[in-house]
């Protein structure tokens, strides 16, 4: 009986390991990610006055990760907008977020609940994309494990990285605040599902890469969809955080990050309740990744 | 077709861009370098940087290009006769006695003949990148299209960049965002020649060649003679943006109607809302600005 399932879930996995993104699921990271170029202030104004840079952005905000990785790898820049049809998708995208008709796109898009089902498919998306872009630098690189971290990141993160050249392109150029200082909750969980694939990739973690894209995305999934329904700005990550960062950097660290803690509108943490199976995968990952990223921090 | 004017646009078509147009190219590029404040200046006190920022202006577009297509950016350095014209320019109009060429170049007819020999280097470039990306990518239009307007106008952006890295600049002003006119028409020209390279468009590529070079110097010419900017493009440009972007415009009042009545969009999320409602607002202004 036990086999049985377990013979079921391997094949849920793998089965939904193979569904192709294309239409749909770019779709709706496209959708996604135009939405929070809306979010942006001056980017209507900006998209008014300068269409062609408001597009530039735009496809920044779509194919970020892909320009990074190709840059990082060595291989063109451009590479990805030989794929016409995605760009022409995305171009669509573009438009009727910022220029439909009484704006119904963009309401009918920021509807809660419609949106959630967006941002859900955009996680699915995101996991995919580091599960293929660690695949590609292992092929460049056997046994470079820290590339192979790096690629899996960017991809993951996308533009987030790149937040200055992207604002750059808007008009606003501020050098002193960046992406690293102040990983968000998709940086850090890109970072940590990167370590995890490459565990993976290199059979130092003894599970089949569509379970753990099936149950990375569940995670993903799950603690986006409810950071997202709450409003909260938040990381599941804050709490274990802040248990394992004052043991590794010491006491003054610790102050630091209990102050950022309660000065925050919203109390981040909800997530480890929410999945602990996955949290328990998290933290195998956590300890080898956690010294970079707080050296960021 | 007759054959004496498909003969002569052939001919026009494989004319060699090295001696006198690439020098054309040069010293418009370096003399709108030298226009820059301080420019001068900088040159006695630190020549390398100055040098570094002719080559900058004056292989700018292969620069760009060459980064996009994951080449090494350096690889213009391996062209050893015009990077020694290029800096042989650079050095007699920056070092020469008496700034002899500067003040040759200030007669209206040499600047005119020098900026309508520049345009037609412009061409050359465009053909050249549209070419050279579709021998990586044979199908990617976009990519094309990229390259060649990279390599035409691609100067102006690394020139702007190195200004930014220098700190001599800050971007905050509009120019940034603003294509200028010869990049428009860079990306129009890019645009053509991509389709006329995958056949979507049924002209020939010489005489596509000649009637857009003969339309770039001549509206080059033109616009430095009344030294207007932007002549040409203007009107069709205001009805393209009217028709592509001006919906919200138009239902502007519409939009502003709905809005004094609450909750029209449902239970919308609430979060999202101090920004939405903000970069609405934002847009209502501008609209209404507009409008």
């Amino acid at each position: 009986m036990e086999l049985l399932s377990a013979l079921s879930l391997g094949e849920l996995a793998l089965s939904f390991s193979r569904v192709p993104l294309f239409p749909v699921f770019d779709l709706s990271y496209f959708i996604v990610s135009l939405l929070y170029l809306k979010y942006e202030p001056g980017a209507v104004e900006l998209s008014r006055r300068h269409p062609a840079a408001s597009w530039l952005c735009a496809m920044l905000h779509c194919f970020g990760s892909y320009i990074l990785a190709d840059l990082l790898l060595g291989e063109p820049v451009i590479d990805y907008f030989s794929n016409s049809a995605s760009v022409l998708l995305a171009s669509a995208v573009w438009y009727l977020t910022f220029f439909c008709p009484l704006d119904l796109f963009y309401k009918c898009v920021s509807f809660l609940p419609i949106k959630l089902v967006f941002v859900a498919m955009k996680e699915v998306v995101r996991v995919r994309k580091i599960a293929v872009g660690i695949h590609h630098a292992h092929h460049h690189y056997h046994h470079g494990w820290f590339i192979m971290i790096a690629t899996g990141w960017v991809k993951g993160s996308g533009v987030a990285l790149m937040t200055n050249f992207e604002q750059l392109l808007r008009g606003i150029w501020k050098p002193e605040t960046n992406e690293i200082l102040h990983m968000s909750f998709p940086s850090k969980a890109s970072l940590y599902g990167a370590v995890l694939f490459t565990l993976q990739q290199t059979r130092w973690l003894p599970m089949s890469r569509a379970t753990l894209i099936f149950l990375f995305t569940m995670f993903m999934v799950s603690c986006k969809v409810f950071l997202t329904a709450t409003h909260s700005h938040g990381s599941p990550f804050d709490v274990l955080e802040g248990y394992v960062c004052p043991v590794l950097f010491g006491t003054g660290w610790a102050s630091d990050h209990h102050h950022d803690n309660h000065g925050s509108p919203h109390s981040g943490g909800p997530g480890p309740q929410h999945c602990p199976a996955a949290k328990s995968k998290e933290e195998l990952g956590e300890g080898s990744r956690k010294k970079k990223t707080k050296k960021a921090d | 077709m007759d054959s004496p004017w498909d003969d002569l646009t052939l001919a026009f078509s494989h004319t060699s861009m090295f001696p006198f147009f690439d020098i054309a190219h040069y010293l418009v590029s370096v003399m709108a370098m030298k226009r820059q404040p301080g420019a001068a200046e900088l040159a006695r006190q630190n020549p390398v940087s100055s040098w570094f920022t002719a080559m900058l202006h004056c292989f700018g577009g292969g620069i760009l290009s060459c980064m996009l297509l994951a080449e090494p950016p350096l690889k213009f350095l391996t062209n050893h006769t015009n990077v020694l014209l290029a800096s042989s320019i650079w050095y007699i109009i920056f070092f020469c006695p008496c700034d002899l060429v500067s003040q040759a170049y200030s007669y209206l007819p040499v600047q005119l003949l020098a900026a309508g020999m520049k345009e037609v280097t412009r061409t050359w470039k465009i053909v050249g990148g549209v070419t050279h990306a579709n021998s990586y990518y044979r199908n990617g239009w976009i990519v094309m299209i990229a390259i060649g307007w990279a390599r035409g106008a691609g100067g102006a952006i690394m020139t702007k960049f190195e200004q930014l890295v220098k700190g001599d600049w800050k971007p905050g002003s509009d120019e940034w965002l603003k294509m200028s006119y010869p990049s428009k028409l860079t990306l129009l020209g890019s645009i053509m020649f991509t389709f006329q390279h995958t056949e979507h468009l049924a002209v020939s590529k010489h005489n596509l060649m000649f009637f857009y070079t003969v339309f770039l110097v001549t509206t080059k010419i033109t616009m430095m003679v009344t030294e207007t900017s932007s002549v040409t493009l203007a009107p069709f440009e205001d009805t393209l943006s009217r028709v592509l972007f001006g919906w919200q415009k138009q239902f502007s009042w519409c939009e502003k109607k709905s809005e004094t009545k609450p909750s029209s969009n449902g239970t919308g999320s609430s979060a999202s809302k101090p920004t939405a409602g903000a970069s609405e607002s934002v847009k209502k202004k501008h609209a209404k600005k507009t409008g």
